[in-house]
């Protein structure tokens, strides 16, 4: 660790490319192997989930008793059967949701784009915010800022999401006493406005930022936390001495060395969360009744929706095992030192 | 209110000129999603209220009374023997596309019912009785029965237009989303409001069908926004995003209570709870099943129990005194209910002597045990995980058996669950709820031997609808009775003399009718009306009474809640203090502290 890093790329880049290649490609396989191994699991975990999905038809009054024999046959098919169904269309590509009666992947898919949006403004700002805290609340450790910065991320990192969710509607969407409320409680879109114009944008963004704040405080902490914590690890490192040595200015040091060794883990991180938070968002989501993937997850487990379910825990595997690979590989990119 | 909510970026000016022809749009927060708006497919009250604003039905129930009133069916006659029902349709109803709406269309509607598998999930009951439909002219519809039935005045079937349903065959309609994207157009009906946007999951919006047969309503239009929690919807009716908040629970609703601007009004409901008990599970063949405990087919013990439970401590306790005491199983706001004269009262030492009379003693430990020694009394409970109401009542139930000599252990479970264990038998006691329909007969069919659980195929047995165990041979002759019975005031009489003897044998001790608990913001709509005259609820009524009868408050009362972009610089100015605040005080802290260690 004494040597700079960064000649040590450069000179270790070039022959090794042969070496990035394969690793991509193990990466990619071993990847494809979790996936198969989690749709197998996924069957069996849903049916072991208690309770009687034909219990919802007893609400309808009318429903006749050959009717919910029928729909209770169905879900009784012997497990076996049920497997070789399951297997024959593992994807649920033809399913059709229970709850509410559309393709699943329609439904999928209508929900999709309110995550995407949430989770891209929750990410850029947690990621920018909180990363710039961490780097300078570590580099300059013990001082006002770093003292300060580690109290309010300690304080936003133990926030359950859903309380600031509340919290955030009280006071922002409602107002506090002569205060207005300016942003809406609910929903992401207006109704009578299409998505893809400027009012549409307009109008998504302002739904968007009580839930993007909900859910970046919390990732803003922790990533500033994680950055904060690398940094302090550096800070005593002999590559850093030297450098300092050869007379660079101070936060040309912290700029060229300290910080591009410091943010590996912090990177790592932010992919694996990215993968987490597209099924993760669930508690945010319900709380500001944003219609994404975490809330259809809420009410397809709600609705004992079981073709839903797995359309949505497919999602959730394939988004984990998609973002996992491209951590590796940026990891990788990065640190030649990890493609083994 | 489109316009209104672009307040990120377009400059206040924009909102201004677009206030004063701003559409008067009644928007309505619910917590419940529709879950399909194919008639056909939906099961939840807000797909039956989407509907009720897009269809007409033949006949409606009034608003006073839920009496049956005309509809489509400007009136209709039976024949002598009750057979054969004449309905006359009003010939100035349109469809949202300007087709009229004719008999064939009403006829087609039914048959569709009668002919249809996914169809008679929703209908099935309204059309057990009906041989055929056949429209004889543009404004005749004949049905002849199988049997006669009190059911033909209340024929709530959304009537759908032939020109678009007889494109979806029988296997597409159970995948028809009946939107308006879908294919053929979805939504079209001849009701006052017409579907605009459908996007699932966030909300629907309605216009105004200018060509309405009946008054056309004054609003422009009505739109409903779904929130997943209930707090969210509350600080909605708050700040003014939306008119009404639907269903809101009791803790949430007394905080509205005295707020500015904002009716919180509790409703009586046909929706109630009970306590059931296992006075015999067994198959509809007679087969007995489960593990109920012998005691509870004694009559003189589930009196008993009755005694032992203070329905107004419940009412008080479990619904902050929402609801009133439970009786019968026709609820107190239909005509149809029957009040006992002479109601079980809570009476502890009545319960005590009654137990001791009939000969189960106390052991040592307290506990009765039956009358020859054996069996000690001690019951398996059960209360709804979804219903705090339901856990607290079984909490109380405890406690007050326990002063009877009974001894009991709970669990809380899942409705899906409790639907197995009332099935399968194995339950002692538990807490569940029904919400009852204007006609008593499904009410009044849950108690008859028939629906007792049954067995399938593979050995799996399912819960009918009758969770007591209740079989009667009396009150299933009168069931059928009522059940043909087209004179209104006789059929009461015996509906009433059915509720008298459950009551009277303790199958089920009704423990409240619970309010219903809406709010609404008085600065924006007036006009509302209840069902029933003048205590029931004011949406989500068998009916579109106030949202055909709702005016603005005043004029231009909608501007007042347009000013988002003053609002965001205020608002804006707000928030950079209170974090400039919390971070000056942070700053502060850390910097006294280290002098604090210092000294």
């Amino acid at each position: 660790m004494a040597v700079d890093t960064a000649t040590a790329v450069a000179a270790s880049a070039a022959p090794r490319t042969g070496g990035l290649r394969r690793f991509v490609g193990y990466r990619l396989l071993s990847g494809l192997g979790t996936l198969v191994f989690v749709l197998l699991f996924n069957f069996f975990l849903f049916r072991m989930l208690p309770g009687d999905p034909a219990a919802r038809y007893r609400a309808v009054k009318n429903i006749s008793a050959a009717d919910l024999a029928r729909i209770r046959a169905e879900l009784n098919a012997p497990l076996l059967q049920q497997f070789w169904d399951y297997l024959r269309d593992p994807l649920a590509l033809n399913g059709i949701s229970a709850w509410k009666g559309q393709p699943v992947w329609d439904l999928v898919g209508g929900r999709a784009w309110p995550t995407v949006v949430l989770l891209g403004a929750s990410t850029v700002v947690s990621v920018l915010i909180g990363v710039w805290v961490g780097i300078k609340a570590g580099w300059n450790r013990g001082s006002r800022f770093d003292k300060v910065s580690t109290g309010v991320t300690l304080l936003f990192y133990a926030t359950p999401e859903f309380w600031l969710g509340l919290l955030l509607i009280m006071c922002l969407s409602s107002g506090i006493g002569p205060f207005p409320g300016i942003f809406p409680s609910g929903g992401v879109i207006d109704s009578g406005i299409e998505p893809l114009s400027v009012d549409g944008a307009l109008s998504v963004a302002e739904h968007t930022v009580l839930p993007a704040t909900a859910l970046g405080a919390v990732y803003l902490a922790e990533y500033s936390l994680i950055m904060r914590a690398s940094m302090v690890d550096e800070l005593g490192q002999e590559y850093l001495t030297t450098a300092r040595a050869k007379g660079l200015m101070d936060h040309a040091v912290r700029r060229r060395h300290a910080v591009p060794n410091a943010s590996l883990p912090t990177i790592t991180l932010i992919f694996l969360n990215i993968g987490f938070i597209i099924g993760g968002a669930i508690t945010v989501e319900t709380v500001f009744s944003y219609p994404g993937l975490g809330l259809l997850t809420f009410e397809a487990v709600s609705e004992q929706d079981f073709v839903l379910m797995q359309a949505l825990f497919l999602v959730f595997t394939g988004s984990v095992i998609a973002f996992n690979i491209v951590a590796d590989i940026i990891i990788a990119v990065l640190d030649p030192r990890i493609r083994t | 209110m489109g316009a209104s909510l672009s307040g990120l970026g377009a400059g206040p000016v924009a909102a201004e000129s677009a206030s004063p022809d701003e559409e008067l749009i009644f928007r309505v927060g619910v917590l419940q999603d529709v879950d399909n708006l194919n008639p056909f497919k939906g099961i939840t009250a807000a797909a039956y209220e989407t509907w009720a604003l897009m269809y007409d039905s033949l006949t409606g129930y009034a608003a006073e009374d839920f009496s049956p009133v005309p509809r489509l069916a400007e009136s209709w006659e039976q024949s002598d023997d009750g057979l054969t029902w004449t309905y006359t349709i009003r010939d100035d109803a349109v469809f949202h596309d300007g087709e009229p709406l004719t008999a064939d269309d009403v006829a087609y509607t039914f048959n569709r019912v009668l002919d249809g598998k996914v169809e008679q999930t929703n209908y099935g009951s309204y059309v057990a009785q009906i041989e055929s439909v056949e429209a004889t002219d543009d404004t005749t519809v004949v049905m002849t029965l199988k049997k006669p039935t009190p059911i033909m005045e209340r024929l709530a079937v959304p009537i759908l237009p032939k020109h678009i349903w007889s494109k979806i065959d029988d296997d597409e309609v159970a995948e028809y989303t009946n939107e308006p994207d879908a294919d053929p157009p979805g939504g079209i009906g001849s009701g006052p409001f017409v579907l605009e946007e459908a996007r699932e999951g966030q909300f629907y919006r309605f216009s105004t069908n200018e060509d309405y047969w009946g008054e056309v309503p004054v609003i422009d239009g009505v739109e409903y926004r779904f929130y997943r929690s209930a707090d969210a919807m509350v600080q909605a009716l708050k700040n003014g995003e939306i008119d009404f908040a639907d269903d809101i629970d009791a803790p949430l609703f007394d905080a509205l209570e005295g707020e500015e601007d904002i009716e919180a009004r509790d409703s009586v409901y046909y929706g109630w709870n009970y306590l059931t008990f296992n006075s015999g599970a067994a198959l509809t063949d007679g087969t007995p099943i489960g593990t109920g405990h012998p005691s509870l087919k004694d009559p003189r013990v589930r009196l008993a129990i009755h005694h032992a439970v203070d329905k107004e401590v419940l009412v008080d306790r479990t619904l902050g005194g929402r609801g009133s005491p439970g009786t019968t199983i026709i609820p107190p706001l239909y005509p149809e209910h029957a009040e006992p004269a002479d109601p079980v009262t809570y009476d502890p030492a009545e319960a005590n002597r009654i137990l001791d009379e009939a000969g189960y003693a106390r052991g040592q430990d307290g506990i009765r045990t039956m009358p020859d020694g054996s069996n000690p009394l001690v019951y398996q409970m059960y209360s709804r995980q979804n219903s705090e109401t339901s856990q607290s009542t079984i909490q109380f139930l405890q406690g007050w058996l326990e002063e009877i000599g009974i001894d009991s252990t709970a669990e809380v479970v899942s409705e899906g669950r409790l639907y197995e264990i009332a099935g399968e038998g194995t339950f002692d006691m538990y807490e569940w709820g029904w919400v009852s329909e204007p006609d008593p007969d499904y009410q009044l069919s849950t108690m008859t031997c028939r629906q007792f659980s049954y067995e399938v195929a593979n050995g799996t047995v399912y819960a009918g609808l009758n969770d007591a165990f209740y079989c009667d041979q009396e009150y299933d002759r009168l069931y059928q009775q009522q059940a043909t019975e087209l004179d209104s005031e006789r059929r009461t009489e015996i509906a009433q003399r059915m509720q008298l003897m459950l009551y009277d044998s303790n199958a089920y001790i009704v423990t409240e009718y619970y309010n219903y608990l809406q709010a609404y913001r008085t600065d924006r709509f007036t006009g509302f009306v209840p069902q029933p005259d003048p205590d029931g609820a004011i949406l989500f009524q068998y009916g579109t009474y106030s949202y055909l009868n709702i005016e603005p408050v005043t004029e231009g009362a909608a501007s007042s809640d347009d000013g988002p972009s003053p609002g965001l610089i205020v608002g804006g100015v707000a928030g950079a203090a209170v974090v400039a605040g919390l971070t000056l005080w942070l700053v502060g802290r850390s910097r006294r502290s280290p002098h604090a260690d210092v000294e």
